[in-house]
């Protein structure tokens, strides 16, 4: 087997040692106190909690009390569709929500559960150029959403919602705004105080943080409604006893992604250029999704005609390549991904779709690596195929 | 890997002599739809196969064959159904899905061989059956192609159902205890009726009423779709009879259900087609037992003729209920599977 070569970074990313260094004293007895204890054990943990939080805000331009520390990017979205949505109903409006067509499920199944709730759902369609139709959502907004959320890179594609214009509009037609920017946080620039935006979702693993930990940043004055009933911790909006370790390591991952930004984009996307090139040189049929798209410079999905994402990423796995066919569904559902549909991709050329994601530890040895099997994967998957379409 | 005890055990020994495995669970269908609270992706059966896959250090990929498996192998059952037959899917399944469609999955893996949990033996290019009896799966095994049975490795075929499990439990594997699966992989709770309703028009001569005849051609009642019946069956047969009624035959064009007693089920005679060899052909006048319905004795047989896909064989002895639809499996002395057909 030859060394295993990582492109699934938008799936999650190895915890940085910083990060895990930073965690360790929170896991052991030197810092295992509540924070909300009154002695010194909970003082220390305050501390490291505290900071954290500042950490996470500063990374993404906002204040502390901004910050709302959840599980992960999926309660956010939840808080975020959700908690906007029930906060509506308290103050007498509609529960409804507007979502773009292509939000992961986290945002997707929350929008179904408002309507579950009695509430209403809308969803905005994407053009074939993966960009929510701006026209649609002015449609949208006439209906008044009590919030409508639309990602800021979509996680399968990479391809960048023009989000300041929908906030500006939401904000017009007042409605919340929300967005997803699980993909964006350390790979775009990130200043929610620049950003029209009230709600916006952002998780730890994504940029070398662990897994388990993610915020919702709130901006001040916007009230939304918790989902989990507790006590008072993070003002009641997120209640139950901080996860203070995974809170630290967010913290310090944070800190690092959003420093180490602008270098970290202009690396990855030469990286990314070169993969794109070499594999459309290699496989003359490649589709490039969304390439006529503005794109976050760490995602390249791509679509071999002829084959199907579920064999390619068998083939890549036995040569030692990890990726993805976007959403992850390890149990080889042969439907192709919601989002190459709702940008009208062929169901033919959807269902042969990979996604390559880099990030941190990715090296120019890893993208000759993969450029140097894929020709060969794709050729003996589309064989495959064609072997398995005999009567 | 099915996520059963016999295929996890398979894995294993595999692994044990040296083998470089790759794991492999088919989904074969989906009833997401169909039943909300037990969506396909968190089927208990893969994330056994995929447990036992991890503890034994293989890598373990699911491939999905749901279109191919509806097409070869749910489509079938339904035909057959509706032709007034008794199918077996699990043989097509060996036959195209198994044996043919994971095989060139295999193929393009550059794997040598392809390895199942069957309690049957090959060797030396020839299919054997198991050593356990009460086990014994190459009943299911005729239609595989001859050339398949070379690259075919079956590391529980020589050992006992207990034995199987006693080595899963030495090794840890979550599959050990694991309840056996007797059903039709795609038929939930044995209803095959329901499956049959799902696929066919509501409107389906298989399903419509149609007469109970005797015989000697009495109509003595009314059926609810001749589908719902199998030759032999006793269950759902109008009474007033003071000998047992069986299900003797089947009428599809005209949708009688006859019914007779069971001297009338004994057959001496059965035509096989789609006959498959797994060994040198026989012709006619060659001796060979043959097995008309799974865990059924094989009983002596001459062949009366042979065409490259017909068989006709006289039987050295009465077999009751020889159901067209099910499987003749024809066996040399040595338990060698010679071929076999669809019973016609």
């Amino acid at each position: 087997m030859p060394l295993p070569i990582y492109l699934d970074h938008a799936a999650t990313t190895p915890v940085r040692p910083e990060a895990r260094d930073a965690m360790l004293p929170y896991l052991g007895e030197e810092a295992f106190g509540n924070p909300s204890s009154a002695h010194q054990a909970g003082r220390v943990a305050r501390a490291g909690l505290d900071r954290a939080r500042r950490q996470v805000a500063a990374a993404v331009g906002a204040d502390a009390g901004q910050v709302f520390f959840t599980s992960g990017g999926t309660e956010a979205d939840n808080l975020a569709v959700l908690g906007a949505a029930l906060a509506g109903r308290d103050g007498g409006k509609a529960m409804r929500v507007a979502v773009s067509a292509i939000e992961h499920k986290a945002v997707l199944a929350a929008a179904h559960a408002v309507a579950h709730l009695g509430g209403s759902e809308e969803s905005i369609a994407v053009g074939r150029d993966g960009v929510v139709d701006l026209d649609l959502l002015d449609q949208a907004l006439t209906r008044h959403p009590t919030v409508v959320s639309v990602m800021w890179v979509n996680n399968e594609t990479g391809v960048i919602q023009p989000i300041a214009e929908i906030g500006r509009r939401c904000q017009a037609a007042g409605a919340l705004f929300h967005t997803d920017a699980v993909q964006a946080f350390g790979n775009l620039p990130l200043t929610l105080a620049d950003l029209p935006c009230d709600l916006l979702t952002i998780s730890a693993h994504k940029v070398g943080g662990p897994k388990g930990v993610g915020a919702l940043v709130v901006r001040t004055g916007e009230t939304i409604h918790p989902l989990i009933q507790g006590g008072s911790q993070q003002s009641g909006l997120r209640p139950g006893t901080e996860n203070i370790s995974g809170a630290v390591g967010f913290g310090c991952a944070a800190e690092l992604a959003a420093h180490e930004q602008p270098e970290h984009a202009r690396r990855l996307a030469g990286l990314r250029n070169q993969l794109r090139d070499r594999l459309v040189d290699a496989v003359p049929d490649l589709v490039v999704v969304g390439e006529a798209s503005e794109r976050v410079p760490h995602i390249l999905n791509v679509c071999v005609p002829g084959a199907d994402s579920q064999a390619l990423l068998v083939h890549l796995d036995q040569a030692g390549i990890a990726a993805s066919s976007g959403s992850a569904c390890t149990t080889g559902a042969a439907e192709p991904s919601h989002v190459l549909v709702a940008m009208g991709l062929p169901r033919d050329l959807a269902i042969g779709a990979v996604r390559f994601s880099l990030g941190r530890t990715t090296t120019i040895n890893d993208i000759e690596g993969v450029a140097e099997e894929f020709p060969r994967v794709a050729n003996r998957v589309r064989a495959l195929a064609g072997v398995l379409s005999r009567g | 890997m099915s996520g059963g005890v016999d295929s996890s055990v398979a894995a294993a020994r595999l692994v044990e002599s040296g083998y470089d495995v790759v794991g492999a669970t088919m989904k074969l269908f989906c009833y997401g739809d169909s039943v909300p609270d037990r969506p396909c992706c968190s089927l208990d059966s893969i994330e056994d196969a995929r447990n036992v896959a991890h503890t034994l250090g293989i890598p373990h990929y699911v491939l999905n064959l749901e279109d191919r498996f509806n097409l070869h192998v749910v489509q079938n059952f339904v035909d057959e159904y509706s032709r007034g037959r008794t199918p077996i899917p699990c043989v097509r399944c060996n036959s195209f899905t198994k044996f043919r469609d994971l095989l060139a999955h295999a193929d393009a893996l550059d794997c040598r061989y392809l390895a199942t949990g069957h309690y049957v033996v090959a060797r030396d290019g020839g299919l054997f059956r198991g050593r356990d009896p009460r086990k014994d799966q190459s009943y299911f095994l005729w239609g595989v192609d001859r050339s398949v049975v070379a690259r075919m490795l079956t590391p529980v075929g020589e050992l006992t159902k207990t034995e199987t499990r006693a080595y899963a439990r030495r090794l840890g594997l979550v599959t050990a205890d694991k309840k056996e699966s007797v059903e039709i992989c795609f038929v939930p709770d044995d209803d095959y009726v329901a499956v049959l309703e799902r696929h066919l028009p509501a409107d389906a001569p298989a399903l419509a009423p149609g007469a109970f005849v005797t015989t000697a051609g009495e109509v003595i009642g009314e059926h609810a779709g001749f589908a719902r019946y199998t030759v032999g069956q006793r269950k759902g047969l109008p009474g007033g009879s003071t000998e047992a009624r069986y299900v003797v035959a089947i009428r599809p064009e005209t949708r009688e259900v006859v019914v007779g007693t069971s001297r009338d089920l004994a057959g001496f005679r059965v035509r096989l087609s789609e006959v498959n060899w797994l060994a040198e052909p026989l012709g006619s006048g060659d001796r060979c037992t043959v097995q008309l319905r799974y865990r059924a004795a094989a009983v002596g047989a001459t062949v009366l003729s042979s065409e490259p896909a017909e068989l006709d064989l006289a039987l050295e002895e009465p077999v009751r209920a020889i159901s067209p639809g099910q499987s003749g499996v024809l066996y040399g002395p040595d338990q060698q599977v010679l071929g076999g057909g669809v019973i016609a």
